[in-house]
């Protein structure tokens, strides 16, 4: 028989300290130190005239800047990394991104970028962006189109 | 009637069994026999000394009973006492986690959908350096209101 007492005793204090883990879960979140490096790949075609809502307000710019008229999103990851941690993206294709946050001051996020394709290396890079910035990576052929990769920092 | 008979019907008489008419022919027999009026008389007085003693026993243990009685009846009122507490928290308990998940949403939410989908807030990129040994690479800038742009053209196929 389960005991009221230490049931009303134990009930307290296990609410309290989730309260206090959500807390201070929310809190470091966002650390400076840290970079979140987030990995759009989009399959641009002359298929169709779709365009991906999950694009966002980068879908007009997208139009405006390519003469594809279908645009969609294959997969999207995101990666919290530290100063310094190389984070691994698969891609479609088989191909394959490493980004590494380098130290960088204020708002500004430097990311070193590597994309390869088995043992082919497509494109090294050093970007230098604002937290919160953006830059695309397309070209590699993907089905009847190609692959355009957003990169994001924050 | 003989004795034996008689004997089974006084008993029966005394646990009110027996039929009326039994009865008169128990009692005619009674009234020639002695020995079986005696144990008539000794089984009728059975019931009255049995309730006797069962009342003196009880009041010799009725303080006992009486403490315990006050033991088990503060023993009911504690655990109910305990029972409203451990409701009481049990009823209110889900203040407190509502409290905690809309604190939670408050300071997730707005994070969450800044991220998803795109929301870039700026295009100002700096490239430090940009090579590739299998490709031939683009840097493409289109204004500072559209995203740079590195294209990759592998074997002249984009």
């Amino acid at each position: 028989m389960p005991n009221p007492d230490l049931r009303g005793r134990v009930g307290a204090p296990a609410i309290f300290i989730l309260l206090l883990l959500l807390l201070t879960a929310a809190l470091p979140a966002e650390a400076a130190d840290t970079v979140t490096v987030d990995v759009g790949a989009v399959y641009a075609s002359n298929e169709g005239t779709s365009i991906d809502p999950a694009l966002g307000t980068i879908r007009t710019k997208l139009r405006s800047m390519f003469n594809y008229t279908s645009y969609r999103m294959l997969d999207r990851k995101r990666r919290t990394l530290s100063v310094g941690e190389t984070g691994e993206f698969e891609l479609p294709g088989g191909r394959s991104m490493r980004a590494t946050p380098l130290p960088a001051q204020g708002d500004k996020v430097r990311l070193s970028i590597r994309i390869s394709e088995g043992p082919k290396n497509l494109l090294t890079t050093t970007l230098g962006l604002r937290r919160g910035g953006m830059v695309l990576v397309g070209g590699p052929p993907h089905q009847t189109g190609v692959l355009i990769l957003i990169i994001s920092a924050e | 009637m003989d004795c034996g008979t008689a004997l089974g019907k006084i008993i029966a008489k005394a646990d009110g069994l027996l039929p009326r008419q039994e009865e008169a022919e128990l009692a005619e027999h009674l009234a020639g026999c002695p020995s079986c009026a005696a144990d008539d008389a000794a089984t009728v007085a059975t019931g009255p000394v049995l309730r006797a003693l069962a009342g003196i026993r009880a009041k010799e243990k009725a303080p006992a009973l009486d403490a315990m009685w006050t033991r088990v009846r503060a023993g009911i009122e504690e655990s109910r006492g305990t029972r409203r507490r451990a409701s009481w928290i049990a009823r209110w308990a889900w203040i407190p986690a509502a409290i905690a998940l809309a604190a939670s949403a408050l300071l997730f939410y707005p994070a969450r959908t800044n991220r998803s989908p795109f929301h870039p807030t700026s295009f100002d990129v700096a490239f430090e350096d940009v090579e590739s040994d299998a490709s031939t690479v683009a840097l493409v800038d289109k204004g500072e209101d559209l995203p740079r742009v590195i294209w990759i053209i592998e074997d002249a196929k984009s």
